[in-house]
């Protein structure tokens, strides 16, 4: 068997397109623009969007339909938002100046929590993987079914007591909450992953002399990653949704921390231009991962 | 694209994302920007006691510590950490986790902390009042026809549970010969959530605290009660410095020093309140205004005035033990200890070598 040909679907399906007959070098071009020209059309429709949501948002605060402690004006967010990225003085006229918001810039708390979040989520995949690997393939996967259940089920709010008494009140107790939220779907789509690997591709490659180790590297791995990497997106998304709940308590710098606390003194400028610093990152983050899914599994939706 | 430039390219993403990540910032930044004070004493170099705070956001001296870097200057030796909690309940865990030595709580759960059942081997002493609360929690009523308690009958309250707060409340309610448990209805929210639910008129009244208290009273409500009438009556609510015992017997003059510049802090709420409430608005991340606004609510004693008779010296644990026997009855605790035994966990020491 050559290296090629044992290579995953990703050398050949996306090799095959690549070298395509040169006659149709035209049409490629055309394909090309109308791809450019689809992808400029959904750029302008969600500017559009979000300049009406941004602009009906600016109407409601403006007729002051709705007071400004339950939906503060765009321009308080963002001057909220600025306030939070520099040094500034306590009050105006005072000569008192302060960093950001609880001595830590805006975008200092965002990392503090992507830092945790990329911890806790890198866990979750290295624990995550094998462990759907295992239960997909093995009796384990009836034997520790219900557990996985159970701990995806627990509301996080509910035991983030327990993981400070366990872990303290460090950063540990906090990575664990992040993992024990991503953990679970990594896990979960691993095993959806591993069973929807086509038994006769399997079986080809046992009849061309494959190893057990080279069947899973070479079939049983390529065709688990795309839902690997669909798990790992959700993962992430269920740890953002934690990351309030992981920094109640002592979590600043943290943008959940800092979220939680300026909702305590009622800043509801602070805690918007909180939650739109996490909404965006969130995309980002997902837009990558994305990114990356396209880059790994190009033959997904495609064989 | 090329697939293998693609994979090079993602693996580069993927590599300067973990770069970002990893140029860590890391917890615990000392206040840079504050300006750098000066021990109000002589620094003690000798001191070299690693001590980990918790400390909540309620306007008192204790911030006033905190901003200043007080314990910072006047023991350059000690390492000082700094925990943020969320509730009294919280710095009980974190005691019981070993997480922390200090830490600042309401009366409530400084009274469940020295209590049966025993949350795992916490065992503190209280050894400062941070403040004595009057105006600054209070009864808000939503209808302005509503100016007794009484009148509150099949209405909803909302209150923080296991809170001073709600010991107050429920103080108040049987003061007056209501059963909180069928005449009212009396529900757990969150202070900052209390104003939407407010708003949405799905409360009548809530007993709460700064500066849910004063939006509310921006709102149209009236204020019917508050914790000064309850101490009056005999029930006064504190916000308590505690200790873990251990701790305070084996550093016995970090604790004096702790106490001699939180009893600076109090002075200086008394004679330079704008400074202080400046250092106040810096921690709250509030206007210095609306943090003097607070300091009219709760009262403030000199170290003097705790180590003596009325508080430290001598009726705290009596309000302890009358706390403990109204938590029994309201379920928050299994049994009442002996006066003896709340009289252990209140130490004056502290504070009377600092008034010294």
């Amino acid at each position: 068997m050559t290296d090629t040909s044992v290579d995953t679907g990703a050398g050949t399906t996306a090799g095959g397109r690549a070298p395509q007959p040169t006659g149709g070098n035209g049409a490629a071009a055309l394909e090309r623009r109308a791809k450019r020209a689809q992808r400029l059309r959904r750029l302008g429709l969600h500017t559009a969007s979000l300049v009406g949501l941004i602009l009906v948002w600016w109407l409601v605060t403006r007729l002051e339909l709705v007071r400004p402690l339950y939906l503060p004006s765009p321009g308080a967010v963002w001057d909220a938002f600025v306030t939070a990225n520099t040094d500034h003085p306590v009050s105006e006229g005072s000569d008192r100046i302060v960093r950001g918001e609880q001595n830590y810039y805006l975008w200092e708390h965002l990392v503090a929590s992507l830092q945790r979040i990329a911890i806790g989520v890198a866990a979750g995949v290295v624990v995550g993987v094998p462990l759907g690997l295992l239960m997909g393939t093995t009796w384990l996967g009836v034997l520790l079914e219900p557990y996985l259940n159970f701990v995806r089920s627990l509301p996080p709010l509910a035991y983030v007591g327990l993981l400070i008494a366990w872990f303290g009140i460090g950063d540990t107790s906090k990575i664990w909450l992040l993992f024990l939220a991503a953990f679970p779907p990594i896990a979960v789509a691993t095993i959806s992953g591993v069973k929807g690997v086509r038994e006769d591709q399997v079986n080809a490659v046992l009849t061309l002399g494959a190893s057990r180790r080279q069947t899973l590297t070479t079939v049983v791995l390529p065709s688990t990653l795309p839902e690997v990497l669909t798990g790992l997106r959700v993962g992430v998304g269920f740890a953002w949704t934690t990351v309030v709940a992981a920094e109640i308590d002592n979590g600043i710098p943290g943008i959940g921390g800092l979220a939680y606390l300026a909702g305590g003194q009622l800043r509801t400028d602070l805690v918007i231009a909180c939650i739109i610093v996490i909404g965006f990152a969130a995309i980002a983050l997902d837009l990558g991962l994305k990114y990356l899914e396209r880059a790994l599994v190009p033959w997904r939706g495609k064989a | 694209m090329n697939p293998t430039l693609k994979r090079v390219l993602a693996g580069a993403a993927a590599v300067s994302l973990a770069g970002v990540l990893s140029s860590c910032v890391e917890s615990g930044r000392e206040s840079t920007t504050a300006a750098d004070s000066d021990c109000p004493f002589e620094p003690d170099e000798s001191i070299e006691t690693t001590a980990r705070i918790a400390w909540q956001p309620i306007p008192n001296g204790d911030l006033v510590v905190k901003d200043l870097g007080l314990l910072e200057a006047c023991m350059p030796n000690a390492k000082i950490e700094w925990v943020q909690a969320a509730s009294g309940g919280d710095v009980v865990e974190y005691y019981g986790g070993g997480d922390v030595d200090l830490g600042l709580m309401g009366s409530s759960p400084a009274t469940i902390a020295s209590s049966e059942p025993k949350v795992r081997d916490v065992d503190l002493a209280v050894v400062w009042i941070h403040d004595v609360i009057g105006d600054a929690e209070s009864l808000v009523v939503k209808d302005e026809n509503v100016t007794e308690i009484s009148q509150l009958k099949g209405g909803k309250i909302a209150v923080p549970f296991s809170s001073t707060a709600h010991y107050s409340l429920l103080q108040a309610l049987i003061e007056e010969g209501i059963d909180p448990n069928k005449d009212v209805k009396i529900i757990n929210l969150a202070p900052e959530k209390m104003p939407g639910a407010w708003q949405g008129d799905q409360i009548d009244a809530a007993w709460v605290w700064d500066p849910t208290q004063s939006q509310l009273l921006d709102d149209g409500g009236t204020r019917i009660l508050s914790s000064e009438d309850t101490a009056e009556a005999g029930r006064p609510t504190f916000d308590l410095g505690t200790v873990d015992r251990t701790f305070a017997a084996e550093n016995e003059e970090f604790m004096t020093m702790w106490a001699k510049l939180q009893d600076h802090a109090v002075k200086m709420i008394a004679d330079d309140p704008d400074a202080a409430a400046e250092s106040v608005a810096v921690v709250l991340g509030i206007e210095p205004d609306a943090a003097r606004a607070q300091f009219e609510g709760l009262t403030y004693l000199t170290a003097e005035e705790q180590a003596g008779q009325d508080y430290l010296g001598g009726k705290l644990a009596e309000d302890m033990l009358t706390t403990a026997k109204f938590l029994l009855d309201q379920g928050g605790i299994t049994k009442v200890g002996t006066p003896e035994e709340y009289a252990e966990h209140v130490d004056a020491g502290p504070a009377r070598r600092a008034s010294e």
